[in-house]
Order: C-alpha cells, then sequence, then structure tokens
C-alpha cells in the first residue's frame, strides 16, 4: 500500500473517530445547564415541562390574536411557523400573504388541537438535548454522583406463603410483578431518568445518577405497592378540564391546584398512565378526579387473570375478590353503576372502566387491548401475591465527590501523559516525538470508542487509560528497539525501518492478544468497576496496535520519502 | 552487537528468593489473612462528615430549583418554571462571606436563613453530597466545614464508643487531618432483613446524640448483602482460573508447551507476591485489589511473551547453540525494551498513585509492586523455567541414548 492511501485510512478513521465524539463534546461543553437537568429527567418530567410551556405559548399567542390580528408573528414562534406551513401543505390550503397569528391558527381546529402541536414542538426539542445524551460518553455513578442498588425479590419467602415450590412461570411472573413496581414507584422521584435492569435470575439492579439520599431507596422497595378501587367523579372531572383551559398553569406539581376551591372536597387529581414500548409508566396528558378514599382496597383481592370475553373476543380482565371484599364491593358498585371506576396503583390511575353493574366476589374489567389486559392483570395480581424485595448491595456518591473524582482523573491521566512523553524524548530523540503523536492519538481513538459504544467512564475506566498509556509504549519501543538493532547491523533509515517493523510485528502481536484475553476475562466479573477498567484496557491495547503499526510506520515513511532523510534520530549512540 | 549477560547463573539463587518470598506470602495468608474489604465481607461502608449546621434554604417561587455546592461553586439550577430555564452560580472564594453568599441568593429569590457562621468565608460551605438539594417551601439544611482547629469534631476513639451497641464496628478516618471525614464500617451477619436501611440512620442518630443535632452528613453509602458477597467471591476463583487457561492455551498454541508453563508459573509467581503485599500491608481486599492482580497477569505475560519471541527467532537462527547461551542472548538483547517499557509504565502508575485517592491509590500502589514484580519474574522465573527444563529434556535424551547404545552393543 502506498503511503498516500494509508494516510487516508488513518485520516478517514481519525474523522469516523471525532464522529463518534462529537456528541459528547456538544453535551458537555455546549450544552447549558438548565437543558441538561431538564434533558436529564424523567419521561414525566418532560412530559409536564413541555405540556405547561405549551400552555404558556398558547396563551401569548391567544393574546396576540386579539391585540395585533394583523401582524406578522414574532420569531419566537418560528417554529410553530414551521408546522403551520406543513399543515397548510398537508390540507391543501392556499399560503398566506403573512404568517399573521390569524392565519396560522387557521390550520388548526381550535385550540386544543394547536396545544398538542406546541406541545409536540416543546418536546422534541427537550427530546433532541435527550437524546445528544444518549449518544455522549456517559459519566459512571462515581463521577456524576448517583445511587446504585441490587434487590433480590425474596422468592423463597413468597414460595412458603404458597406453601408450595415456584414454577418457572410462576417465577418468571414474580420478577414481572417485583419490577413493575419498583419502575412505578422510582418514577416517582421524577428528577433523573433511572435505569432498572434485571439481572440473573431473581436480582434487579436500579441506578439513579445525580440523587445519592439512601432514604429515597427505602421508600422504593419498602411495601408492596398500594392497589385500590376508586369511583371517578365524570363532572369534577370536566370542571378541571375547563378550569385549565382558562388556567393553564394552574396545576402543581403534586397535583394540587393552583385555586383549590375549583373542586369540592373529598375528591383529587391523578394522572391516568399507560405503559409505553419499553414498558415503561407514560402519563397519557390525561387528568382523572377521583374520590379521595378508596372504594375497595387491593388487598382483597385473592386472584386475577386474563382471557377473552366468549361473547365478543375482546380481551378482559378477570378477577376474584375474598368473600369480605366481595360484600364491599357489592355495596360499592351497586351504588355507582354507569359510573367509571378506577384502578389506581400508588397514586397512579392505571385503568378506567365504567361499572356495568354490581360486582360482588366475581368481576371482569374490558374495552381495551391485549396488551392493557396483561398489564392490568400483572397489576392486579400483585396485590393479591406481594414479592418481598431485599437490598442485595447499595452504593451511594454525592455528586461533588464525583467532580472531585473526575479532576484527580484528569490530573493523572495529564500527568502520565507528560512523563512518558518526556521520557521517550530523552530517550529516543526524534522517533519520541513520533511514539507521543501515537499515543496522543490512541487516548483520543479510545474516547472516541468510550463514546461510539455508549461505555460508561467512571474512575476505574480512567485508571485503564492511563495505565494503558504506559503499557501502550512498550510497542513503540518494541518496534524502536528493533529498528535501533537493524541501524547497528549498518542498514539505511529505509531498510531499517523495514526490517524493524516486520520483526517486531509478531512479539506486539503476541503480547497484545495476551493481554486482551486476560482483559476479556475480566470484563466477564460483571460487577461495574472491573468492568470498566478491563473494557478500557482492552480498547486501548486495540487501537494501540493501529497507532503503533499503522500510524508510527507511515511517520517514519513520511519522515523517509519526503524529509529526504537518510539518518534516524532514534538514540544518542546510533548516528 | 550489544554485550551479554549471563543470567542463567542467577535463575537459581533468583528461585531460592522467590521460594522465600512465595513462602512469606502464604505465610501470612495464614498468620494474617486478608483485610477483606466491603465486596467480600457483609456489610456497610458508611463515609461520615462532621459538619455544623449553618442555616436553611426555602423557595416559594414557580418550577423546581436545584441546589448544588461543590468544592468551588454553588449553583442554582432553575426548571419547571414558566419563563425561561436558567442556572445561577457563584464562586465560593470570590463571593466573600456566607452572609453575602446568602444575599446573592436571596437577589435570585431564593431564601437562606443563616443560624451559624454568617461572618465566615463562603468556602467554608459543604458540599450537597447526597445529591443536588431540590429546594421548596420546606427548609433544606446546608452545613459548613469546621473553620479551626478549636471547632474540629470528633476522633475516631469518640466515634467508635458511641457506636460500640450496632455491633461489630471499625471507625478509620480519612481526607484532610481535621477535616472530620471518617469512615464507618459495620458488618453483616444476615440475621436482619433490614439491616442496609437502618444501620446509616442508626449511624447518624447516634453519632447526633454525642456530637450535637444535625452535625452528621453521610457522604457515601456503600453495602453489599450476605449472598452477593459469597457469590462474587465464588466468581473471582473462576475467572482467575479461566484468565490463566485462556493465556496458557494461547501461549501454547503460539509457542511450545514448555513455553506455555513458564508463562503462567511466572504469572502465579507475580499475583501470589501482590497478594502477600496486600496482606502484610492490610491493604482492603476488595474487587479493585482483583482488578489490579488480573491486570498484572496481562501486563507480565506481555512481557514474557516478547522475551519467548526472542528466543524462539533466535533458536531459528542458531539452531546449535545450547538453550541457555540462547535464553542469556535473548534476554540480554530485549532488555532495554524490559526496562524502558517497565519505566514508562511505572511512570504512569505512578501518576495514578500521586494524584488520586483511595481505592484507586491502593490500585495503583499494588500495580506498582506487581509490574517490579512482572518484570523480575519474567526474566528469571519464566526464562528460568524454559531453561531448567531444557535441561532436564537433554539429560533424559542423553541417558535414553546411553540405553539404546548398550542394547546395540
Amino acid at each position: 500500500m502506498n503511503k498516500t492511501k494509508r494516510l487516508l485510512i488513518v485520516l478517514l478513521v481519525l474523522a469516523v473517530a471525532f464522529g463518534f465524539l462529537f456528541p459528547s463534546i456538544e453535551w458537555y461543553y455546549l450544552t447549558p445547564k438548565e437543558d441538561q437537568t431538564l434533558a436529564l429527567g424523567s419521561r414525566e418530567t418532560i412530559r409536564d415541562q413541555a405540556t405547561r410551556l405549551a400552555r404558556v405559548e398558547l396563551a401569548a399567542l391567544n393574546e396576540y390574536v386579539s391585540a395585533k390580528p394583523d401582524d406578522v408573528l414574532p420569531g419566537t414562534f418560528a417554529a410553530l411557523v414551521d408546522r403551520a406551513k406543513v399543515a397548510y401543505k398537508d390540507l391543501g390550503m392556499k399560503r398566506p400573504d403573512a404568517w399573521t397569528a390569524d392565519a396560522v391558527l387557521a390550520a388548526y381546529d381550535g385550540d386544543a388541537d394547536v396545544l398538542k402541536e406546541l406541545e409536540d414542538i416543546q418536546r422534541q426539542e427537550i427530546m433532541k438535548t435527550k437524546n445528544l445524551h444518549g449518544n455522549a460518553v456517559q459519566l459512571g455513578l462515581d463521577l456524576s454522583g448517583g445511587m446504585s442498588v441490587v434487590i433480590r425479590a425474596d422468592l423463597d419467602a413468597l414460595a412458603e406463603k404458597l406453601g408450595h415450590s415456584l414454577s418457572l412461570s410462576e417465577r418468571e411472573e414474580a420478577m414481572e410483578r417485583a419490577m413493575d413496581v419498583l419502575n412505578g414507584r422510582i418514577d416517582k422521584f421524577g428528577l433523573t431518568e433511572p435505569v432498572i435492569r434485571r439481572q440473573g435470575e431473581d436480582h434487579i439492579y436500579i441506578e439513579i445518577p445525580g440523587a445519592a439520599d439512601p432514604d429515597r431507596i427505602n421508600s422504593i422497595i419498602m411495601g408492596r405497592g398500594r392497589l385500590a378501587f376508586h369511583i371517578v367523579d365524570i363532572d369534577a372531572t370536566n370542571l378541571l378540564l375547563q378550569y385549565l383551559a382558562s388556567n393553564p398553569a394552574g396545576i402543581n406539581a403534586d397535583l394540587t391546584l393552583a385555586d383549590p376551591s375549583v373542586l369540592p372536597e373529598g375528591l383529587v387529581v391523578r394522572r391516568l398512565y399507560k405503559k409505553d414500548a419499553y414498558g415503561l409508566d407514560e402519563w397519557t396528558g390525561d387528568y382523572v378526579v377521583i374520590t379521595e378514599a378508596p372504594g375497595l382496597d387491593g388487598n382483597y383481592i385473592e386472584s386475577a387473570d386474563s382471557s377473552s370475553d366468549q361473547i365478543t373476543g375482546q380481551p378482559q380482565v378477570i378477577f376474584t375478590l375474598t368473600a369480605e371484599g366481595g360484600e364491599l364491593f357489592y355495596q360499592l358498585t351497586s351504588a355507582n353503576i354507569g359510573k367509571p371506576m378506577a384502578v389506581v396503583l400508588d397514586d397512579k390511575v392505571r385503568s378506567v372502566a365504567t361499572i356495568r353493574d354490581a360486582i360482588q366476589t366475581n368481576g371482569s374489567i374490558s374495552g381495551f387491548s391485549y396488551d392493557e389486559a396483561e398489564n392490568l392483570k400483572v397489576i392486579l395480581r400483585s396485590a393479591a401475591l406481594p414479592v418481598e424485595l431485599v437490598v442485595e448491595s447499595q452504593q451511594s456518591i454525592g455528586a461533588s465527590l464525583g467532580d472531585d473524582t473526575i479532576r484527580q482523573g484528569a490530573n493523572a491521566m495529564i500527568i502520565a501523559l507528560a512523563a512518558v512523553f518526556i521520557f521517550m524524548l530523552i530517550y529516543y530523540k526524534g522517533a519520541g516525538i513520533n511514539a507521543m503523536v501515537a499515543q496522543v492519538l490512541n487516548l483520543y481513538l479510545m474516547l472516541s470508542i468510550l463514546s461510539a459504544f455508549n461505555l460508561t467512564l467512571t474512575l476505574p475506566t480512567i485508571a485503564g487509560f492511563v495505565l494503558t498509556l504506559g503499557m501502550a509504549v512498550d510497542a513503540n519501543v518494541i518496534i524502536f528497539e528493533r529498528v535501533k538493532e537493524e541501524l547497528a547491523l549498518g542498514k539505511g533509515r529505509r531498510a531499517a525501518v523495514e526490517a524493524g517493523f516486520a520483526k517486531a510485528f509478531w512479539a506486539v502481536m503476541d503480547g497484545n492478544i495476551t493481554t486482551i484475553i486476560a482483559a476479556l476475562f475480566l470484563a466477564q466479573l460483571g460487577t461495574g468497576p472491573i468492568q470498566g477498567f478491563a473494557v478500557s484496557l482492552a480498547i486501548g491495547n486495540m487501537s494501540s496496535l493501529f497507532t503503533s503499526l499503522f500510524v508510527s510506520r507511515l511517520i517514519f515513511d513520511y519522515g523517509t520519502d519526503l524529509g529526504k532523510k537518510e539518518t534516524m534520530s532514534i538514540s544518542w549512540r546510533i548516528k | 552487537m550489544k554485550r551479554l549477560i549471563k543470567f542463567h547463573k542467577a535463575f537459581l539463587p533468583a528461585t531460592l528468593v522467590s521460594v522465600a518470598l512465595l513462602a512469606f506470602s502464604v505465610l501470612g495468608l495464614f498468620v494474617k489473612g486478608f483485610n477483606l474489604g466491603v465486596d467480600f465481607q457483609a456489610g456497610i461502608n458508611q463515609y461520615v462528615r462532621l459538619a455544623y449546621p449553618t442555616g436553611t434554604v426555602t423557595y416559594s417561587g414557580p418550577g423546581t430549583p436545584r441546589l448544588e455546592i461543590n468544592d468551588d461553586t454553588a449553583a442554582v439550577v432553575f426548571t419547571g418554571t414558566e419563563s425561561s430555564d436558567r442556572t445561577a452560580s457563584w464562586d465560593l472564594a470570590t463571593v466573600g462571606t456566607l452572609a453575602d453568599l446568602a444575599a446573592a441568593m436571596k437577589a435570585e429569590g431564593v431564601d437562606v436563613s443563616l443560624s451559624d457562621g454568617a461572618g465566615y468565608s463562603a468556602e467554608l460551605l459543604l458540599p450537597t453530597f447526597q445529591g443536588d438539594y431540590i429546594l421548596s417551601a420546606q427548609p433544606t439544611m446546608i452545613h459548613r466545614m469546621p473553620r479551626g482547629a478549636d471547632e474540629r469534631l470528633g476522633s475516631v476513639e469518640e466515634i467508635r464508643q458511641a457506636l460500640t451497641g450496632l455491633g461489630n464496628v471499625t471507625v478509620q478516618a480519612v481526607g484532610a487531618e481535621g477535616s472530620g471525614e471518617f469512615i464507618v464500617r459495620v458488618r453483616d451477619d444476615g440475621t436482619d432483613k433490614n439491616f442496609s436501611a437502618k444501620v446509616p440512620e442508626q449511624i447518624t442518630l447516634a453519632l447526633d446524640g454525642v456530637f450535637g443535632a444535625g452535625r452528621t452528613v453521610a457522604v457515601k453509602t456503600d453495602y453489599v448483602g450476605p449472598r452477593f458477597s459469597q457469590s462474587l467471591a465464588q466468581n473471582v476463583v473462576w475467572l482467575t482460573l479461566l484468565t490463566l487457561g485462556g493465556i496458557l492455551l494461547y501461549a501454547g498454541i503460539r509457542f511450545k508447551f514448555q513455553f506455555a508453563t513458564g508463562a503462567v508459573l511466572a504469572v502465579v509467581h507475580d499475583g501470589l507476591i501482590m497478594a502477600g503485599f496486600m496482606i502484610w500491608t492490610g491493604m482492603e481486599f476488595g474487587t479493585t485489589s482483583i482488578a489490579a492482580i488480573l491486570t498484572i497477569l496481562g501486563y507480565s505475560i506481555n512481557d514474557t511473551i516478547v522475551i519467548f519471541d526472542r528466543i524462539r527467532e533466535d533458536h531459528k537462527l542458531s539452531p546449535t547453540d545450547s538453550m541457555t547461551t540462547i535464553i542469556d542472548r535473548s534476554i540480554s538483547e530485549t532488555l532495554g525494551r524490559t526496562v524502558i517499557t517497565t519505566v514508562t509504565t511505572l511512570l504512569a502508575v505512578l501518576a495514578l498513585f500521586l494524584f488520586t485517592t483511595g481505592s484507586i491509590k491502593d490500585f495503583a500502589l499494588a500495580l506498582i509492586v506487581g509490574i517490579i514484580s512482572g518484570t523480575y519474574s519474567t526474566i528469571f522465573i519464566a526464562s528460568g523455567f524454559v531453561a531448567w527444563w531444557d535441561k532436564m529434556r537433554v539429560s533424559r535424551h542423553a541417558k535414553l541414548n546411553a540405553g539404546t547404545e548398550v542394547q546395540a552393543h
């Protein structure tokens, strides 16, 4: 391969690496803190914020309509104007001469439609930042601060309670329920998006970046989820919607109203949730006003299952109550026939169904998709078959401690780089510069690989990089020593470089492959710190193969041909 | 041509030294044992900091601002407000006294009521260890560090006294002298299911009782339950064996069997030396220690393979030379590389050792020991084994030859 081709390959690799690295640069250096905070929020907070901003914008827009209907809308509404243009085109309407408030609103059917569009614009904006974060290098808990917990579902205790050992499907279901309960509760913290992952057979791993208050963990795993049936007040729900239409920001984050007199006593506002594609709770955007006191507690549920209605074939959930619960439920349902009833888990409305007739111990709920029926079944069962959760391991690290750690890691890295650089320069003279170019590129490639694979940067990862810096120079050293030997035999620059690289090739490969073997096994140990370290060691070894065997060689060859050099600056003894 | 050093002469004494060191390591295992960290011994590591409550922060405007204090800045990030989101931050070194900071925060709509130390420098403000504070009408307490020697809070002995009721407790002072930072370790014997939830609370309660209400700030909590530590220990054993197996296999394919064995022997030697070092220095043995040992496995093997590569090459170039001559020559030829690589790696690890704290510092120290041992074992143990094997083979061969000669007669 000729030099130009090789140079192109190197440049291509560097360019691709930059592409991987760019989201990290943009997120950590170019995104303001408040935008970061917002984007890191849970889906619920994002939705909440988008709705809030959209309501404010709608109010501003309506003001324009009444005050200056003929003026062109200012730049703050540019996004909406763009959407309106698309809407005009889709509807086949003639484009207006000027984009006034009236003209824009003409593209939509009333306020609710505009509000939806505005909300979507806001949400897209926040999601864009969120995606950026997803593509950037992630900071581990030791650098960003936060909590991680490993929780075990106590299946043995459940088996004891049921009086028989659990079958495979029962175990799976129990785990599903445990995950569901955790998912539902953790979202309530709302500030940062948590990670909830199943680990092995009966473990669940939870990570909450940013927050490090161990008390919160206890509130997450304690208790079994409060499930209850509440009667929905349709009139009050309508009142609430009217109120929100005129007071867009009239509802607080804790679902109390700015003007509490809107709703009669004894009623509370709750949000209606659905599962999103990832199985996470997602607020549908709807509010439901329910009685504050539960109509029936979930503890009375004995069993629940999903099936198809024999006549209509529609999916339905069948549940059975205890005898005592049946009595209570009969009183409740017979008094409220025709009204909707809500299934509420931990203050979240999971399902709303109209009461057709009085129910005693056996009831069924229908009118939704199969997936929703499955979800509701799981929720009802969790009340019937509780799984106890036990903390297996827990770590919480304050965010400011993380800042310290980053500083330590960065210092160690810079000093290590400088020390190795100075040493190589003294020992190998000109060739030392070559080695350092290779090392700096190596560091750059390591970071971009980390970014490309969405790996997490932790202090052990940084330690791995620092160590790799020292060890990766080894490949250069092996090669340089070989080249020196060839020069000592009286070969010229070109021949010495060629022979030196050829002879050193397998020594470098063997050494690195064995190290990579060790690193890969290390990565299998699973838990955070070691894994991070091992992955960085493996990445460093691989990219150092590229920089030492390929890039260094190219630099020498350019020196030989373009610099018209016959000699080499590689040692104090050999001239 | 480079000068030839007769390394083979040192093989026997080196082996004796190594055997003595290894015996010393194993002795330590029985006499002293590992200082098992929280990873391997169920329990809780609670990092606490004793500090003075200096006041409360409240906020009653719209949105949910978060207060974030670190070593040199305090910042309030406003989000969820109807107007645009923003961040207000103050440099603790230049803002002046705590009262000045309170006034500056007031201007942003955040109320700070100071109860203590208003005239002290804002730099004494304690960072928000437990994550950012979410400000609301509910008062949030902020702390400041002790100002001088007379304000210093607590000693290891006092804390141990205060916590005797919790069972098996160890206390260790960390950080700068008088900074009031301590690690409290309480062992979990597995009898209480709610151990992880209860103990941090009990620690705070007990310390507050002795040093004054609100003076205990939890910085970091690590908890590992009994089952978890057990499965980790099993994993580690398997992992080490698999790693060694993997290396043996690769080296066995690329080189001859005796080379692979020599390399693995050298690596096991390094691991044991490091373990001995950790035992005798009382360094905490946790997952990071395992990582250090496994790293040295990789490093040492790399070192060894480079020399073996040269031995194989030299053997091909002059097949008639005796193995000891070839080994001496190969080690001499690669000595420059061995030394330089050791120096550069040591430089990097030294930087790590000097600029980090806590478990990574220990990690770096263990690596320094491992690197030195790894370089030594590469030359004397791995190559020594190959030389010894060859000598055995030659003498066995000679005996066999002698036997056939007898029969021929």
